[in-house]
């Protein structure tokens, strides 16, 4: 039975030096010498670089393609179409069956940008150079790219052996809605609308994919967010046992959930195998991650209403989601609708809910996961209308939200859609960030501002952050889910008394590479650089998972826990003997293991160790010699959906409350951030450097959702933002830097009381912002319901009020 | 490809101190050069049309994109990498100032970042807030929101004045 710290405070240690410190990140010096290895960076013997042709038509027939002239190019090694991926290789495995197609199409595109042939050659220059000589003739076929057309009657049809382009319809409820709706005396509805945004990391998507003809293995070398995830995809495509099949994640510049790659993977894969064995990488470029990668997401029409009571308490809720998944599901961009049912209901005692929720095709890019994974645009919508609803009733937003918290002292506390929220005090986060933003102080500024006629205004919004993703609620749309989410830590002592921590997944930029050492450092007593944290590929590494879902932070850190528990126990066993005392009396504390509560007899950890590698006639008789120990951590108590979709999902519920100021100009509609106050609440900081690095990271996407990015095409499906010219990536100029606060309500349920928060602020700031807009044109009787909240978009709203 | 793309080049250069000439073709992309032919790969390629900064690398001493510059227009320039920063295992002071300060999450952008940071810094060692916006307002970071970066040279900077206020006071 392992035993889990349940805070920091219990850490085998007198004074705990290390976790919960804002410590420099042990994966930095590399990453600022330029020596980490990217995928890019690596060159094997024999080594082709991949072109992709692509679909210049959003939804086309292929009628041929023409290598011929292509294979002619000095340089070119192998080449493959569609053809040879319907013969090859199965559908792309993240699609439910049906709703996909191959990595290169054979007899349709269904978006701008799919790929259709790809070829191997020498050099990146050469490949290009001879795709541009591969021909393809397609027969156009009618685009649809707005999902409330692609859902009515005698649509084109993107599947047409499908017979309707509705990917998934499902109508959850979940309590006496009904009921709540006619009894209650205020009830708000509104439309929104949010447009496409998505995660463009710095890196875009790369993979080395090498296939040995003589043993029939495969090797990818990738940006792979989930390694193991990629793999069991790669043998599924290829029809191969998982145990030939080896993906290595090299460290990567980022994912934000969207990084695609599962085409370009198998692509590379074929051309390997083609090429006789040769090595064969591809490096996505941006223009390709823009219009054909794993950036696009969220792309979503809503409908939705709240009942309240005339003393301003929400009683129902009712959401009607149409969610535009694009040209096929295999994006898995389906789970970014299904996530809204962790914390469906917000921070509120709402007690009926009802999710109306239906996926459709159309003809642009497939949807990706990103950062947050759905929520995001659900918690605007949803603190857009408890505004509304404020002003109904002619009640502050924030007393509005306070009555109808959660109290703190209702925890664990189950929402209508099932999930379980583990702890917090939302109402001292709303007084925290109120304080923090001075509150009154900003009205007192908005009231000289309306004198003046300015357009100000402050939003203060709410939210939940759900923590520690499990892929039971991702069940509902179709994803493989059960409730096990493994994650493994080995750890081991050597002869010399340093201790290696075995992992399988890549640094990726959250920084739990340092987190493991900050964990094993004060549990055995070292110092964090005698700790080495060592990824492993997916053939070698316990089983895991990997970073999603604000997960990795509390699963490593519980794993790392875990296998220190077991090689503790061993240890002290080991030591028990030599000191010639019973186990039960010996502990571990500050690195030596020793009787307990007595300083006189102890012996170092790597003493310990060495004894064990090296004097098997020292050991008790069924001790083995080996100073190493592993374990798999999963979320506990975690369960299958039932027959209504309730399901416990995700284990921690982070909390931040965001106040900000903004004003417009009535001149250009441009939205200038005047005050940005957070406070929040993720339970045990484990590194509170880390923790506001994720904050701000997640502020910027936000409001960048909020207000500057948007993936826009026009009637022919055709991308008009395929360029970061037209993309806009936030700037320094754009991201606001706001003062921040904490409170701590530690999690009951993960060691140490840490809850997942690597998805952070951009759960809020695009609602908070909106909400922000909504309370400046409120004396107008205007509403921004579309995000984001562009310039143009606010400067015509803004010409109706001139009238 | 114009004949006048394929066409072969001799391209000298001086990169981080060491002289290097190359027969290259005459499109080879800067950025491809110093990562493909020189094995330099600390210089990343995060946009390859000149917008996000991740390649920026000095060139006499000015910081420009890598991957918009052919590597023929760099010939008999003196370039600074990323890997020009450290010396002896010991990080540069702006590296330091970008560790201590966490200054970098995936670390995908940071060469670029600490490139321009170089360059405002010899130029400027004690630059207002505006100054260093300004030049952190060229290069995109996806994942710090930019905050730690900010104070990363704000730090940077009170480091490299410190150490020349050393080396002024010895002389």
């Amino acid at each position: 039975m392992v035993e889990f710290p349940q805070s920091i405070d219990d850490l085998p240690t007198s004074m705990p030096r290390w976790v919960g410190q804002p410590i420099p990140r042990v994966e930095d010096r590399s990453l600022l010498t330029g020596q980490t290895e990217f995928v890019d960076n690596i060159t094997l013997p024999g080594m082709l670089h991949c072109a992709i042709v692509r679909s210049p038509y959003a939804h086309a027939r292929i009628k041929s393609v023409d290598v011929s002239a292509a294979a002619k190019v000095p340089g070119v090694v192998a080449i493959v179409t569609g053809e040879d991926a319907r013969r090859e290789t199965r559908p792309i495995y993240t699609a439910p069956p049906g709703w996909g197609g191959n990595c290169l199409a054979a007899d349709k595109v269904r978006f701008a940008g799919e790929p259709v042939a790809a070829l191997a050659a020498t050099s990146r220059y050469i490949a290009e150079d001879a795709a541009e000589l591969i021909e393809v003739e397609y027969e156009p076929l009618e685009v649809v790219t707005d999902a409330e057309a692609s859902v009515r009657e005698g649509a084109p049809l993107l599947f047409e052996e499908r017979g309707t382009n509705v990917m998934y319809q499902r109508k959850f409820v979940w309590g006496d809605v009904d009921a709540a709706f006619a009894a209650a005396d205020h009830v708000v509805t509104e439309r929104f609308r949010w447009h496409r945004v998505g995660a463009n990391p710095m890196e875009t998507f790369g993979v080395v994919s090498q296939w040995d003809p003589i043993e029939g293995t495969l090797t990818c070398r990738g940006s792979f967010q989930v390694q193991g995830f990629s793999a069991t995809g790669a043998a599924a495509t290829f029809g191969i046992p998982l145990n030939k099949v080896r993906f290595i994640a090299q460290p990567h510049g980022g994912s934000f959930g969207g990084k695609g790659g599962q085409r370009g993977t198998t692509i590379t894969t074929m051309l390997s195998r083609k090429s006789g064995g040769r090595p064969v990488k591809w490096i996505e470029d941006r223009i390709e991650y823009l219009s054909a990668g794993g950036g696009q997401a969220w792309d979503r029409h809503y409908e939705a209403s709240l009942a309240l009571t005339k003393d301003g308490r929400m009683t129902g809720l009712r959401v009607r989601l149409l969610d535009d998944l694009g040209g096929s599901a295999e994006g898995y961009g389906a789970i970014g609708a299904a996530k809204p049912l962790a914390s469906f209901t917000g921070c509120y005692t709402i007690e009926a809910a009802e999710y109306d929720l239906t996926i459709a095709a159309t003809n642009k890019l497939p949807c990706s996961a990103y950062r947050g994974m759905g929520p995001p645009p659900h918690n605007m919508v949803l603190e857009q209308l408890v505004d509304i609803a404020a002003r109904e009733l002619r009640v502050d937003p924030a007393e509005l939200r306070r009555r109808n918290f959660i109290p703190k002292d209702a925890f664990p506390y189950v929402i209508p859609s099932g999930n379980e929220y583990d702890s917090g005090d939302y109402e001292a986060t709303l007084d925290a960030a109120l304080a923090l933003a001075d509150y009154a102080g900003l009205r007192a500024r908005q009231d000289e501002a309306r004198r003046d006629g300015r357009l100000f205004g402050i939003g203060v919004v709410s939210t939940i952050e759900p923590g520690v993703f499990n892929s039971n609620v991702y069940s509902l749309v179709g994803f493989p889910g059960g409730t096990a989410q493994p994650e493994g830590v080995t750890l081991g002592i050597d002869l010399f008394g340093t201790i290696t921590a075995r992992v399988g997944f890549a640094h990726e930029g959250q920084g739990q590479h340092t987190v493991i050492s900050q964990i094993v450092a004060d549990y055995f007593g070292v110092e964090p650089d005698r700790v080495r944290v060592v990824v492993q590929d997916s053939m070698n590494a316990p089983p895991g998972y990997g970073p999603g879902g604000s997960r990795l932070g509390v699963a490593v850190s519980a794993a790392t826990l875990g296998a220190a528990d077991r090689l503790k126990d061993k240890l002290i066993r080991v030591a028990a003997k030599l000191m010639e005392a019973n186990p039960a009396e010996v502990e571990l504390m500050d690195g030596k293991l020793r009787i307990k509560g007595t300083t006189g007899a102890e012996m170092p950890i790597g003493q310990v160790a060495a004894t064990m590698l090296t004097r098997s006639d020292l050991l008790p008789d069924d001790m083995e010699p080996n100073p190493q120990a592993t374990y798999v951590w999963t979320a506990p108590g975690r369960t299958m959906p039932d027959e209504s979709g309730r399901v416990k999902s995700y284990l921690t519920a982070a909390n931040a409350c965001h106040v900000v100021a903004v004003e417009i100009d009535r001149q250009t509609g441009e939205v200038r951030i005047d005050k940005y106050a957070i406070a929040d609440d993720c339970g045990t900081r484990l590194n509170p450097a880390i923790v506001a690095g994720m904050t701000q990271g997640g502020l910027a996407q936000g409001v960048a959702a909020a207000l500057l990015e948007e993936y826009v095409y026009d009637e022919n499906g055709q991308l008009l933002t395929s360029t970061f010219m037209d993309y806009l990536l936030p700037t320094i100029y754009e991201v606001p830097i706001p003062d921040k606060t904490e409170i701590v309500t530690p999690s009951p349920f993960t060691p140490l009381g840490a809850k997942g928060m690597g998805e952070a602020a951009i759960h809020t700031a695009p609602a908070a912002i909106v909400s922000a807009i909504n309370d400046a044109l409120a004396p107008f009787g205007l509403r921004a319901t579309e995000t984001p909240v562009t310039p143009n978009r606010l400067w015509k709203l803004l010409q109706q009020a001139k009238g | 490809m114009s004949e006048a793309m394929a066409a072969r080049r001799t391209v000298s250069v001086t990169v981080n101190g060491v002289a290097h000439e190359r027969v290259i073709d005459a499109r080879l992309t800067l950025v491809d050069f110093l990562r493909g032919e020189l094995g330099m790969t600390g210089t990343h390629v995060g946009c390859e049309h000149g917008l996000c900064g991740a390649c920026t690398v000095l060139l006499d001493g000015q910081a420009v994109r890598s991957c918009i510059l052919l590597a023929v227009q760099a010939d008999g320039a003196a370039i600074t990498t990323v890997e020009g920063l450290a010396t002896g295992g010991q990080l540069h002071p702006i590296q330091e100032a970008f560790m201590e300060a966490h200054g970098l999450q995936c670390g995908f952008c940071t060469p670029g970042f600490l490139m321009a940071v170089t360059e405002l810094l010899e130029g400027t060692p004690d630059p207002t807030e505006d100054e260093i916006r300004d030049v952190l307002g060229g290069n995109l970071c996806r994942c710090t929101g930019y905050e730690a970066i900010l104070a990363s040279v704000k730090l940077a900077a009170a480091k490299l004045r410190a150490l020349r206020g050393t080396v002024a006071g010895d002389g």
